[in-house]
């Protein structure tokens, strides 16, 4: 099995990325420090998508529900931040039942569709009950993981390669082959014995509960939770847009996405307002040309070696 | 692998009864029933569109049945979701199954080896060793570690069919078990299914015709449109009168027509040595046809053995692995398919194509836009003398018309493009014989008044015989006769169903 | 009075959504192609007619004439550079198509809003309009640009509904929504079907969105929006399907305008949204289904 040399790069680009603030400044880390938190959700968003076969256009909808499950608790109830977090990821499951159970008999555009629309929705929700809610300018937690940006820093590495690896586990465990069979083909699928929606149902059980922690874990960094953050659009895009620009099917190409778009909306900064031109020009052309993503051109090399 | 027939067939292992299925206003099966016992092959068999494969999707609880039972060991089972059919004990192997891309040949038949839980975090040793043994009964030991996209076709049907043996299902329906297959591999996978007989498992193969599973079948039941025609040995089936006019057409006749002169001109369409592939399946192998300027040639086969992939090959629907298609001396090669049918290769499909939300007449002027409107309308004048019942039907939508109504439809929409060469595929498919005699004596009318020049695609062979000058027959993607239709009686009409 | 208000706004808005919707189901109808970059072709018909109108005081007659033409070149440009290579491709199965090309129309739609958000700032922009001066409709002062929108709209419609039920050429597109194997066993080249429809799309869309910059103004931002209010509106009447995505268009304006007016303007599009998902719930296919 080519299983072992892959491990060995894992763990020494892991170790490599711990070690990154004896080298590089604060601005840096916090910028990589928010860019391994989109990459949780990019990678649970690519658990529905490459494995379930399910495209969700909403993935902030699981997100924000978990950020605001969270930070509410937190502000009015004073809870720990991590009573918080676990009720947030809790809320996210919820959430993610209350849309998946009937939205998951749809098929083809109308399941993103709905998906799509719970965002709106959530937004819109977010920003009739200001008082409450914080509304468009959002509501500041008065918890923080850490002050420090190196700490911060390693809090989001834990975080993401922890979730990156249970994530892992589960897609390629025996249940996650049963999963990617049902969004195969799920006529086959449930012919061969399996409970069709029972496996989807579980994977976006599993993906709500991870975007939800990771948009706790998020709102706990900054300090603040906002529509704009945690909620928008803009957001959902750019979590999809990672995971396809990585590489679907892959979980791990999710994360690398992330940090790519992150990365290259810094380095492409001084361009200013053009820079997200720049990014989504960049994203598309990957698309048009390398519909694999960057993983499947690591694979292709490794393929011709 | 022994094989204890003798207690086990007391019951019948699947007891299907009354099955009945309707999709909208068509009824694609009507009170189906029949029975399998443990250690017994049975053979469903029928044209395109006469229920089989709807049978084989309601017992598997694809489809849901509208009425009827069916019982697996004494249990309905009818109306449940497939997956708890699978689980209850039938399999299905399917004839065009969609692999994993990225996992092996190993890991697809370990999936099938899973029990339905979400709790199965760690892959079993014992399931392993287990999938390797599938795997080396089905003859995949060579390629286990491979992935599906590089395997030839037989192998992946091999997958399919160790998949069915993992799961060890006590009912095994077969979804055209030879389609696409070599000679040599045919008589592997009948190896393997009668395998399957000799443990006890009931086994349903559903087909097109007897010929291809004749020799493994215990007993044969033969539908069409839907409905039950007969049952029996696979030669009682083979000789019953109903079957042999659904596949035939009852008994050959051929008019004797004196023979043309055109033995030294360039043919109107030529076609050498055409192979095509539909992925890894050969759908034609090496096949030449020429059709000299006014002829009409058929090309009998079953359904299955490559009629439609030759048309659409000359039509450019479909691209060729190997071979050339001339028409008039020149290569269609490059061409569009729309630009092939402007210069005068019109084909009517069997799946025909309408409009159906489009009105008769509108369906006939999309035909004829690329001519002046005047002749236009002077085509679809003589169109509706060809077939007077399109006139009376002018204004309703093409999806309401009654199938031979289609079918006239579609022939008459083919038309109104001013064809030097029609190419009808099964226009009699599913049709009632009085349609049949219209739709003849139209053929003729056209033949006499016209310089058309036709190639037919026919299983009916009573009604591909008659008009035509020459006939091909196409088995298993290859030409295998060629010849004047007094001549296929004798020669070819035996070995032909 | 404030029902007629509402009746009389309600209905100028919602004939600007069905010319919005209209082309975005068309080109879903007839070449399968759900184009996510839709509302950033509006805006950038919009912020070129602002541009030749207002800034290079063209006046507004030249300037909604460019106002078209740039979302008939922005829409071929679409089809060209994004759509068809992706539905040419051979890298990229079939099946996953439809998600390829929503992604990138959706990266494409963010490109454009953002080369009009550098080059002219995000704030919104109103185009002059053709008619100004407020007329007295039934007692209610309505600004002539308002019926004008209407009009305007309808004309198109009923121009499309022309094109496609009266001419030779229109039939072909309603053939290839039907049965596109059918067109070319009859000799007709899909490309140059899809070419026409990229077209009248094109100038679809480039109308909307004049005429919205002229009634509510556009800025950049409002992309994502009138994508999604598109999409839900062609959703609602059944997807590819014309005249449902009509009186969609209606009920959405008149819930939207009606929620503005009677309850609170900040939740106009929540009514219509919850109506959306207990739609695609209970009636996956659409009020009308296809046609």
């Amino acid at each position: 099995m080519l299983k072992s040399p892959k491990f060995i790069a894992t763990i020494i680009v892991i170790v490599a990325m711990a070690l990154l603030p004896l080298g590089v400044g604060g601005y840096v880390l916090g910028l990589l420090t928010l860019a391994y938190y989109y990459g949780v959700i990019s990678m649970a968003w690519d658990l529905l998508f490459g494995f379930a076969g399910e495209v969700n256009f909403g993935p902030t909808f699981l997100v924000g529900t978990g950020a605001y499950a969270a930070a509410m608790l937190n502000y009015y109830a004073g809870w720990s931040i991590a009573a918080c977090l676990a009720c947030g990821g809790l809320a996210a499951v919820i959430g993610g039942l209350i849309l998946a159970i009937p939205a998951l008999r749809l098929s083809g555009p109308y399941f993103g569709l709905v998906t799509l629309v719970a965002v709106l929705i959530l937004q819109n929700i977010i920003v009739l009950f200001a008082g409450t809610t914080g509304g468009e300018i959002g509501l500041s937690v008065p918890d923080v993981l850490a002050i420090d940006p190196v700490t911060n820093y390693w809090y989001a590495l834990g975080f993401m390669v922890i979730s990156g690896a249970l994530l892992c586990g589960y897609a390629y465990s025996p249940v996650g082959l049963i999963l990617q069979a049902t969004g195969q083909d799920a006529v086959e699928a449930s012919a061969l014995g399996f409970n069709v929606t029972k496996h989807k149902l579980a994977a976006f059980c599993v993906s709500a509960l991870f975007s939800g922690l990771a948009g706790g874990m998020l709102i706990f960094y900054l300090g603040t939770v906002s529509v704009g953050t945690v909620v928008d659009l803009t957001i959902a895009v750019q979590v999809i847009i990672a995971a396809v620009l990585g590489g679907r099917r892959t979980i791990i190409g999710a994360a690398i996405g992330s940090i790519f778009l992150i990365g290259a909306g810094e380095i492409l900064r001084p361009l200013g307002q053009l820079s997200t031109f720049v990014v989504s020009a960049v994203a598309l052309a990957v698309i048009l040309f390398f519909p694999g993503g960057f993983l499947s051109l690591l694979q292709r090399r490794e393929g011709a070696q | 692998m022994s094989a204890t027939s003798g207690e086990r067939a007391v019951r019948a292992m699947l007891e299907v009864s009354g099955l009945t299925k309707r999709f909208g206003g068509l009824v694609a099966v009507k009170d189906i029933g029949f029975s399998i016992n443990g250690g017994e092959i049975l053979g469903l068999i029928g044209p395109n569109g006469s229920g089989k494969s709807t049978v084989m999707k309601c017992i598997m609880g694809i489809e849901k049945p509208n009425a009827g039972t069916v019982k697996l060991e004494g249990q309905d089972i009818a109306g449940w979701p497939a997956h708890r059919i699978a689980r209850a004990g039938i399999g299905l192997v399917f004839q065009h199954a969609r692999p994993l891309h990225r996992q092996t040949v190993l890991e697809h038949i370990i999936l099938a080896l899973l029990p339905d839980s979400l709790w199965l975090l760690t892959a079993d040793r014992k399931v392993r060793a287990q999938a390797e043994q599938i795997a080396a009964r089905v003859g995949l030991q060579d390629v286990m570690h491979r992935l599906p996209r590089t395997l030839p076709f037989a192998d992946l049907r091999r997958l399919e069919l160790a998949k069915a043996v993992a799961r060890n299902p006590k009912v095994v329906l077969v979804d055209e078990p030879f389609a696409g297959l070599t000679v040599g591999e045919v008589a592997d996978f009948s190896a393997l299914i009668a395998s399957f007989r000799a443990e006890g498992h009931a086994v349903l193969l559903v087909d097109h015709n007897v010929k291809g599973v004749a020799a493994l079948v215990d007993r044969v039941l033969a539908m069409y449109l839907g409905e039950y025609v007969a049952e029996g040995t696979a030669d009682e089936v083979m000789r019953n009168e109903t079957v042999r006019r659904v596949y035939i057409g009852g008994k050959i006749e051929t008019a004797a027509r004196p023979p043309r002169e055109d033995k030294d001109r360039t043919p109107l369409l030529d076609v050498r040595g055409l192979s095509v592939l539909y992925g890894k399946a050969q759908a034609l192998e090496d096949v030449s046809i020429h059709v000299g300027e006014g002829e009409f040639v058929s090309v009998v086969g079953l359904n299955g053995a490559g009629k439609t992939t030759l048309f659409n090959a000359i039509s450019g629907l479909v691209g060729s692995a190997a071979g050339t298609i001339n028409w008039r001396g020149e290569s269609l090669a490059g061409r569009t398919p729309a630009a092939i049918a402007r210069g005068g290769i019109v084909q009517c499909p069997e799946s025909r194509e309408l409009f159906g939300d489009l009105s008769v007449r509108e369906n006939l002027d999309l035909g004829g836009q690329h001519n002046p409107p005047a002749e236009a309308r002077r085509q679809i004048d003589w169109l509706f003398g060809l077939f007077p019942i399109l006139q009376e039907r002018q204004g309703q939508a093409a999806r309401t018309l009654s199938g031979g109504e289609q079918q006239m439809l579609a022939i008459a929409r083919a038309l109104m493009m001013h064809p030097k060469l029609l190419i009808l595929d099964e226009p009699t498919l599913g049709l009632a014989p009085v349609i049949l005699e219209l739709l003849s004596k139209a053929l003729t009318l056209l033949r006499q008044t016209t310089d058309i020049t036709i190639l037919l695609g026919e299983q009916n062979v009573t009604f591909a015989l008659p008009h035509a000058d020459r006939v091909y027959v196409l088995e298993h993607a290859r030409i295998v006769w060629e010849g004047n239709p007094a001549r296929f009686a004798e020669e070819a009409g035996a070995g032909y169903l | 009075m404030i029902g007629l208000q509402i009746l009389i706004d309600g209905f100028a808005i919602s004939s600007l959504y069905a010319l919005g919707a209209i082309g975005f189901t068309l080109i879903f109808g007839v070449s399968g192609v759900l184009n996510l970059s839709h509302g950033g072709l509006m805006v950038i018909a919009a912020v070129v007619a602002w541009l030749v109108a207002g800034t290079y005081g063209m006046g507004p007659y030249i300037g909604a004439l460019a106002g078209v033409v740039a979302g008939l070149i922005a829409a071929f440009i679409t089809y060209f550079v994004v759509v068809r290579p992706i539905q040419n491709s051979r890298s990229i199965r079939e099946v996953e198509k439809e998600i390829f090309i929503l992604t990138a129309t959706l990266l494409w739609g963010i490109m454009l809003q953002e080369v009009v958000a550098y080059f002219f700032t995000d704030t919104p922009k109103t185009v002059p309009p053709l008619l100004s001066g407020v007329v007295n409709l039934l007692g209610v002062r309505t600004p002539s640009n308002e019926i004008v929108t209407a009009v305007i709209s309808w004309l198109a419609i009923g121009l499309l509904w022309l094109l496609v039920n009266r001419t030779r050429r229109g039939k072909t597109l309603l053939a290839a929504s039907i049965n596109p194997r059918g067109l070319t066993l009859l000799g007709f080249e899909l490309s140059s079907v899809y070419l026409l429809v990229w077209a009248i799309y094109g100038v679809l869309a480039g109308l909307a969105g004049v005429l919205l910059g002229a009634f509510l103004g556009v800025s950049s931002n409002s992309a994502g929006l009138l994508t999604a209010s598109a999409f839900s509106i062609v959703v609602l009447g059944g997807l590819g399907s014309v005249s449902g995505s009509l009186i969609a268009a209606y009920v959405v304006g008149y819930l939207e305008t009606i929620t503005a007016y009677l309850i609170s303007p900040s939740i106009r599009t929540v009514p219509a949204l919850l109506l959306l998902v207990l739609v695609v719930y209970l009636r996956p296919q659409g009020l009308l289904g296809r046609r």
